[in-house]
């Protein structure tokens, strides 16, 4: 005992004095101490504990009820299977009981540690699910919660589990903003719900992060999201957006070591080219345009240069992957690495990336249990430079390099471009490297039966290093390099969390009530340091290094910010009668980014529950296997804009004045941008309500949601004035968004000779703009040739485009006479709609164009196995969306026309759809000429395994060996001419849509292997 | 159980408490200062100033755009390039654009970005607690560059919002135009105040040559007044430069654009900038040389603002000014080595010689060229408007007649001293003299407003010109759109 009890109150006092007078970091480490202490001294009684497994697949079964017999006291397994149990004396009982198999009632005898093997009894296994700072029964939720195990992540072949998430879950929509190696991908849960940042957030394993990139897809244990109010609402203002909550492998107790392994192999291309002018077409646009015969003989130039395939490739990409897992009583460990490789389909780009991860448990004494998440990863990518756009705009008349070798000049032409062979030459010595160490050390102390008391420490550190090096070159007066010179730059982020919580848990009778209550505080900075020298001794490797530049050339940079949150969490499950589920929750957080009055948010929400299949009434019409009824409500918060300091007004320094007959440099500084110190967080309703119903003994399920979303006090940086001067746009709270939707899952499973199973995922989902601050009817943004593509407005989506309505195209003066106008057309021009119909063609006749947001996103797997050979189909797709082209609309010279220029109106070929060829002006208004459906399907992923019969390979002591081929984005069905139609924004809701020349989607195919000793 | 139910209360005390550190909550800017920390010392006002000349050289106030909206429009200079790059300075140039073309958008933002800052430091700078004298100088500084900014925008667009503090987040969407005689009033108080706080050149130390002076805020308020017709007023200004003492003209005209020559005797008001050793775009660079430097090598320069053939035929026969201002195929630059080569795509190609630079460190784009404002020959000319406005015809001619003198140098047989005295002839002379000895320095686009003989002038050369719309710019479409009805647009746009 440390402290007495008479004593205690004292010892209390004191401790209270010394908890306030050290309020810093060190708070934390301090009274994590004192509670570990504190609970220490509360333990006593006999335990016992052990694992419960399942008879059939001797898989741990988590959440099983130990009850001790005859009395109110009881617990429930962890992720392994695993209880511990204070019960009152060595001759009690203890009943176990699991959803889906008989319950078994044991003596102890004085055993301290029993394991414990349960019978199916035929009904359907509950699964347990992960929600935030625990685990749950997914018969006990009452919010929208979807899982996806690692298994499903793991086919598609990627580094990235973002993207493997495509039309995978009802309601989450993922998709990669390019197709350059190693890219993330854009997720949207539930439509997007704001007009800044949508990102969801990731907890991996319990550790609060942005950014899920290093992640090694292979150790994903399973994938949890939390949709709705309820379930997200324990993370409040990080939560408006939906939570990803990512558990990764860990070892099982009891159980012999296994060894996977797996590797991959495949070949990616282009999944799609764009179709542009040939070279005798180009001669021939170019000649009209210019009105006379440049190009003497178009014909004879052929198919010309086809500047797509000079700069993308064929490109390989390599995975292997060795894991290990087990453990004993004591403790469990999993411990993997993989190596995976890929090339871009655009020359000179690539990616690698090194992970080793380690997770283990220890089982310190009955009462405690430690453990530790850890990952490290290392990258390295050649960053060659994205030509896509100069490619797409390289006039095909011209070839990479001239009869001499060299390449060639494409300003012949007034092109203000780079030939893009040269600079993927020139340019690619631009190197990434990354390294990220990411874990988290936890212990888990039960005490007086009922209560657990976990500290969790997060800790997260990356690095990121480029290095790039350009030589002297000269290929044309703009596309030319005078100075070699070396530029390197180093960034890291060092971000730690620490939670402490305490729950209650207990069953009586027909109760049962989980309370969890707990704080946490986390800070995060990050750091950047950049140099740059010239004039280097040599080019070779080696002398690559700042150090041997001039040093008369040096420059550098450097910055850092920090940012913190402090919060209380609280949450309570009650479940009366396994039949009536209650959910309550409420966080408290305090942000650093806002001015302390604005600074504390407070997020509650409500869930209630009816797993009406429980009730005698529901059993006798025999008809469902399970069937829940649920709603809730809450208010969750945002807060991740792109700046950590949204209410200060920087000063900015460097804005330098040349004065004097020495021509000296004078620092300026003043402040450039304008802030807002009344900024708070953007606050989000959201109600759920749904159902889940299984059908045919479990063979056909349902789960329906149906949801709003109801986001105000947006964050947005609107687009000001000019006339202001400010440099950026300042955020303000702006406006009010509904998302209306449902989320449809549908899942058929037949396991006979065949096995079988089709699911589908359907959201329909409906964007409405509610109400704009500051008195605004409208917020324009994504301007283009002088003059917005989108209006953001009430009662239409975020984002929506506007420009001119087209009518063809005019075939002559007399028609120009005779109808409304803008003043400059000539014959073969486009045909603006006077909208408003009072006979003047103007600004106010532009309308809205559509949206870019899609209305419908759908996923549909099918999946066969046949002695052995297996079979996976998943296809996605969306619909209801348009796409601008924003790269047809940008022609500072001659560039490239697409193809439908080729029938563009000539006074001897007329077109009533494609106008005279020109550069600019008249034509290049913003249009719906420039926008097109977005709807697409894709097959996202085919693959065909066979499996070894385990009787020859259990010959060479293999427990599984399956070998299998595998396609990625094999087809696609869509209208937009560009490589793909999915351009997300990652931070600007305004501005999503939009094809500025992006990296080109690849498809590929793997041949691998997946091993299991 | 008391022991319990203390120990539990200790726990959640514990929770309670964490919630208090809000010391931990306290983020500030690393690295930067904020609106909290500056304007408070000396420094911090002497930088808040710099900042405001530092916007003088962004692409946004003397770029592509800059060119196209003085030069460019006018009857002196055609787009240049070759016949496809830049086409919206030919739509600017034929009198085809609209109110999105993007040089209306980008010298508006330009312009309004040195208001911007010079409203922060004339604000917030008389609240230091610093060197009296030196507060009064930097204000003064402050001053003459908002009204220097709003006096072009009140020219090219007529009626603007006049912006003269920093705007609150309620403010952004609600601002007005004010009339043209307001923004004239404001222009001529801010000069006023400049030109009681400024020192005369002479009076810099200098390190601070090419800071605002006494004789720069005269000048440009000359210029308001003449504007105004208040010739008088105009003249008396000039004079008081003249007889200041300060300023004299460069005996070379060819001379004056030389890097010698930055800063030099004829200098009244000039943008400096130099090309350090450094990066693409060095921190002291303008893109000015780089738009209108010869296209392809060894210039590497874009090659916009082609001296137009009218340009060429104004000047008399032999002006050596001609020469000095248009750069020819087949010529040898003034570095006295590069010889111009021809460009097979761009036909009858000539360039502006004002804004040709040497090699220099760095690449094209970091122009080193001084932009000449206001220079002494100028000031002359509007004195000898203005005089000639008045009746003097004799002041007028003498003033003029410094000018050709100069021009002419020590060949006495061209560009003869002018003796005209008809109010209507000699008015007639200035204006063909202020077009060659200015030529493609940005000014004439002004003076044909000044005179109101636009439409006269562009319609004799077959331009699109149309009387009653083309003599204001369009207010960019994006300040329309985004104040929905606030803004009024310009007649016939």
């Amino acid at each position: 005992m440390l402290f007495s009890t008479t004593s205690s109150g004292l010892f209390n006092i004191l401790l209270v004095y010394l908890t306030t007078k050290y309020m810093d970091k060190k708070k934390y480490y301090f009274i994590a101490l004192l509670i570990v202490l504190v609970i220490l001294k509360m333990n006593a009684q006999f335990t016992v504990s052990g694992t419960v497994i399942s008879e059939s697949g001797a898989e741990p079964l988590i959440g099983a009820t130990i009850l001790e017999q005859g009395t109110a006291n009881g617990t429930t397994t962890d992720l392994d299977g695993k209880f511990v149990l204070d019960v009152s004396g060595p001759t009690a009982t203890i009943s176990i009981s699991y959803v889906g198999f008989s319950e078994m009632i044991i003596p102890i005898d004085s055993r301290p540690l029993i394991d414990i093997v349960l019978k199916e009894s035929g009904v359907l296994i509950d699964q347990v699910v992960v929600v935030g700072y625990g685990v749950q029964k997914k018969s006990d939720l009452t919010g929208a919660v979807s899982s996806l195990k690692g298994e499903e992540i793991q086919r598609i072949p990627t580094p990235n589990f973002a993207q493997a998430l495509q039309g995978k879950i009802a309601g989450v929509y993922a998709s990669p903003p390019s197709g350059k190696p190693g890219e993330s991908a854009v997720i949207r849960i539930r439509g997007t719900g704001t007009l800044n940042n949508s990102n969801p957030l990731y907890v991996i394993d319990g550790m609060i992060t942005y950014d899920a990139d290093f992640l090694n897809p292979q150790d994903i244990e399973s994938i949890e999201v939390l949709k709705d109010a309820s379930s997200a609402a324990i993370y409040g203002s990080r939560g408006a957006n939906g939570v990803i909550i990512i558990t990764t492998k860990s070892g099982k107790k009891n159980k012999n070591g296994e060894i996977t392994f797996s590797a991959f192999t495949g070949q990616q291309q282009a999944a799609k080219y764009i179709s542009l002018l040939d070279g005798s077409q180009f001669a021939r646009a170019y000649n009209q345009l210019r009105g006379q015969n440049y190009f003497t003989n178009p014909d004879s130039l052929g198919v010309g240069t086809d500047w797509q395939r000079e700069v993308l490739q064929t490109a390989p990409i390599y995975n292997a992957q060795l894991g290990m897992s087990g453990g004993n009583e004591s403790m469990s460990y999993a411990i993997s690495g993989n190596f995976f490789s890929q090339d871009g389909i655009m020359k000179n780009t690539s990616y690698e990336r090194t992970t080793v991860r380690l997770n283990t448990q220890f089982q310190v004494n009955p009462w405690m249990t430690v453990g530790s998440n850890a990952a490290y990863a290392s990258s390295n990518s050649q960053n060659g430079p994205n030509v896509i756009n100069s490619a797409y705009r390289m006039p095909p008349v011209l070839s990479a390099k001239d009869a001499n070798g060299n390449f060639t000049d494409p300003t012949f032409y007034g092109l203000a471009l780079g030939n893009p062979a040269a600079d993927q030459f020139y340019k690619s010595n631009n190197f990434g490297k990354g390294t990220s160490l990411l874990g988290n050390l936890f212990a888990e102390i039960k005490f007086l039966k009922h209560f657990r008391f976990r500290s969790n420490y997060g800790y997260d550190f990356n690095k990121s290093e480029s290095k790039y090096f350009e030589p002297k070159f000269a290929v044309s007066a703009s596309q030319l390099n005078n100075n070699e010179r070396l530029s390197v730059r180093e960034g890291g982020n060092n971000n730690w969390i620490w939670e402490q919580t305490l729950s209650y848990l207990n069953e009586w009778e027909k109760h049962s009530v989980n309370v969890l209550a707990g704080f946490t505080a986390e800070e995060r900075t990050s750091n950047e340091i950049g140099a740059s020298r010239e004039n280097f001794p040599g080019t070779t490797d080696e002398l690559l290094f700042l150090s041997a530049g001039n040093d008369t050339t040096q420059m550098n940079f450097g910055g850092a910010s920090e940012e913190a949150l402090n919060s209380l969490l609280f949450r309570t499950n009650y479940t009366y009668n396994d039949r009536y589920l209650l959910t309550a929750s409420m966080r408290v957080d305090k942000s650093s980014r806002f001015k302390p009055d604005n600074r504390t948010g407070y997020f509650p929400s409500i869930g209630l529950g009816w797993n009406a299949s429980r009730e005698a009434f529901v059993q006798k019409l025999n008809i469902f296997e399970r069937l829940k009824f649920k709603a809730s409500y809450g208010i969750l918060g945002n807060q991740a804009i792109g700046n950590r300091y949204p209410t200060s007004a920087v000063v900015t320094s460097a804005l330098y004045a040349v004065f004097g007959g020495g021509e000296s440099i004078n620092t300026g500084a003043t402040i450039l941008s304008a802030s807002n110190p009344n900024l708070k967080w953007e606050s989000s309703k959201q109600s759920d309500i749904g159902v889940e119903a299984g059908f045919l003994d479990g063979r056909f399920s349902l789960e329906a949601d149906w949801y709003v979303r109801n986001t105000f006090d947006i964050i947005a940086d609107v687009p000001i004035p000019d006339y202001v001067g400010s440099q950026n746009n300042p955020f303000v709270n702006t406006a009010q968004v509904i998302n209306k939707g449902w989320d449809l899952t549908f899942n058929w499973r037949e396991a006979r000779t065949v096995t079988y199973a089709f699911s589908a995922n359907i959201s329909p989902v409906s964007n409405e703009v509610r109400k704009l601050a500051q008195g605004k009817t409208e917020i324009f943004s994504a301007f283009i040739n002088g003059e917005p593509a989108t209006k953001t407005e009430v009662g239409l989506p975020i984002g929506s485009f506007y420009g001119f309505k087209t009518d063809g195209i005019f075939q002559s003066t007399e028609e120009i006479a005779n109808s409304p106008k803008l003043g400059n057309e000539k014959p073969g021009d486009i045909k603006y709609v006077d909208t408003n119909g009072d006979g003047i063609l103007d600004g106010d006749d532009r309308v809205n164009l559509g949206s870019p947001i899609p209305t419908l996103t759908y996923g549909f797997n099918a999946s066969f196995d046949w002695k052995g050979l297996d079979l996976n189909i998943d296809f996605f797709g969306v619909s209801g969306n348009k796409v601008f082209n924003e790269k047809e609309t940008s022609r500072f010279g001659v560039y490239n026309w697409e193809q439908r220029v080729a029938n563009a109106w000539t006074p001897e070929q007329p077109s009533d759809n494609e106008p005279r060829v020109t550069n600019g002006g008249h034509n290049y208004r913003v249009s719906d000429r420039f926008i097109e459906d977005g709807s697409f399907i894709r097959l996202r992923n085919v693959s065909l395994g066979y499996t070894i019969p385990a009787s020859i390979t259990q010959k060479i002591k293999i427990t599984n060996l399956r070998f299998y081929i595998s396609g990625t984005n094999l087809w696609t069905k869509q209208k937009f001419s560009g490589y793909t139609p999915e351009f997300p924004n990652g931070s600007n809701s305004f501005n999503v849509g939009f094809d500025g020349g992006t990296y080109p989607l690849a498809k590929s195919i793997q041949f691998g292997v997946n091993a299991k000793i | 159980m008391m022991r319990i139910i203390n120990n539990i209360g200790l726990v959640f005390m514990i929770f309670i408490m964490s919630a208090c550190g809000d010391e931990f909550l306290d983020k500030k800017p690393l690295g930067q200062l904020t609106s909290e920390s500056f304007f408070k010392t000396e420094t911090h006002a002497i930088q808040a100033v710099n900042a405001v000349y530092a916007n003088f050289r962004s692409w946004e106030f003397c770029g592509l755009p800059y060119i196209g909206a003085t030069d460019v429009i006018s009857d002196d200079s055609d787009k240049g390039s070759s016949e496809n790059d830049g086409l919206f300075l030919k739509e600017i140039d034929d009198f085809l654009f609209d109110a999105t073309n993007q040089t209306f958008s980008t010298i508006w933002l330009g312009h309004y970005n040195s208001i911007s800052r010079a409203n922060q430091a004339i604000i917030n700078i008389p609240a230091i607690d610093m060197n009296e004298g030196l507060k009064n100088r930097l204000v003064g500084e402050a001053k003459f560059i908002r009204a220097f900014c709003y006096f072009r925008l009140v020219q090219w667009f007529g009626e603007v919002p006049l912006v003269d503090k920093q705007l609150a987040d309620n403010e952004y969407f609600t601002q007005t135009q004010s009339s043209v005689q307001e923004i004239y009033d404001f222009v001529e108080k801010d000069l006023k105040d400049a030109i009681a706080s400024l020192p005369e050149k002479s009076e810099y130390a200098s390190p601070d040559l090419g800071r605002a002076t006494k004789g720069a805020a005269k000048g440009i308020l000359a210029k308001l007044y003449l504007l105004e017709k208040k010739n008088a007023e105009a003249l008396a200004l000039c004079e008081e430069i003249i007889n200041s003492n300060q300023y004299q003209l460069v005996p070379q005209y060819n001379l004056i654009f030389t890097e010698a020559n930055e800063n030099g005797t004829e200098s009244v008001f000039e943008i400096g900038a130099v090309a350090l050793q450094a990066a693409v775009a060095g921190p002291g660079a303008t893109p000015y040389n780089m738009v209108q430097g010869v296209r392809g090598i060894p210039n590497l320069g874009w090659g916009f603002n082609r001296p137009s053939d009218d340009l060429v035929a104004a000047y008399e026969p032999g002006d050596p000014r001609r020469q000095a201002t248009v750069i020819y195929v087949g010529e040898i630059l003034p570095d006295g080595v590069t010889q111009v080569q021809d460009n097979p795509d761009i036909f009858n190609e000539r360039f502006n010689q004002k804004a040709w630079v040497p090699a220099h460190a760095g690449l094209q784009d970091n122009g080193p060229g001084n932009i000449r404002i206001l220079r002494y020959a100028d000031v002359l000319l509007v004195a000898a408007e203005a005089a000639n406005e008045v009746g003097n015809s004799a002041k007028a001619l003498e003033y003029v007649n410094q000018v050709r003198k100069r021009a002419r140098g020590s060949n006495n047989f061209i560009l003869k001293d002018l003796t005209i005295t008809n109010q209507s002839d000699l008015r007639t002379a200035i204006r063909k003299e202020r077009r060659v000895e200015l030529a493609l320095e940005q000014h004439r686009w002004f003076d044909l407003k000044r005179w109101g003989i636009q439409s006269e002038v562009f319609t004799k050369l077959g331009k699109n010109f149309i009387t009653g719309k083309h003599e204001l710019f369009p207010l960019p479409q994006t300040e329309i759109d985004l104040t929905t009805g606030n803004l009024k647009q310009n007649p016939g746009y």
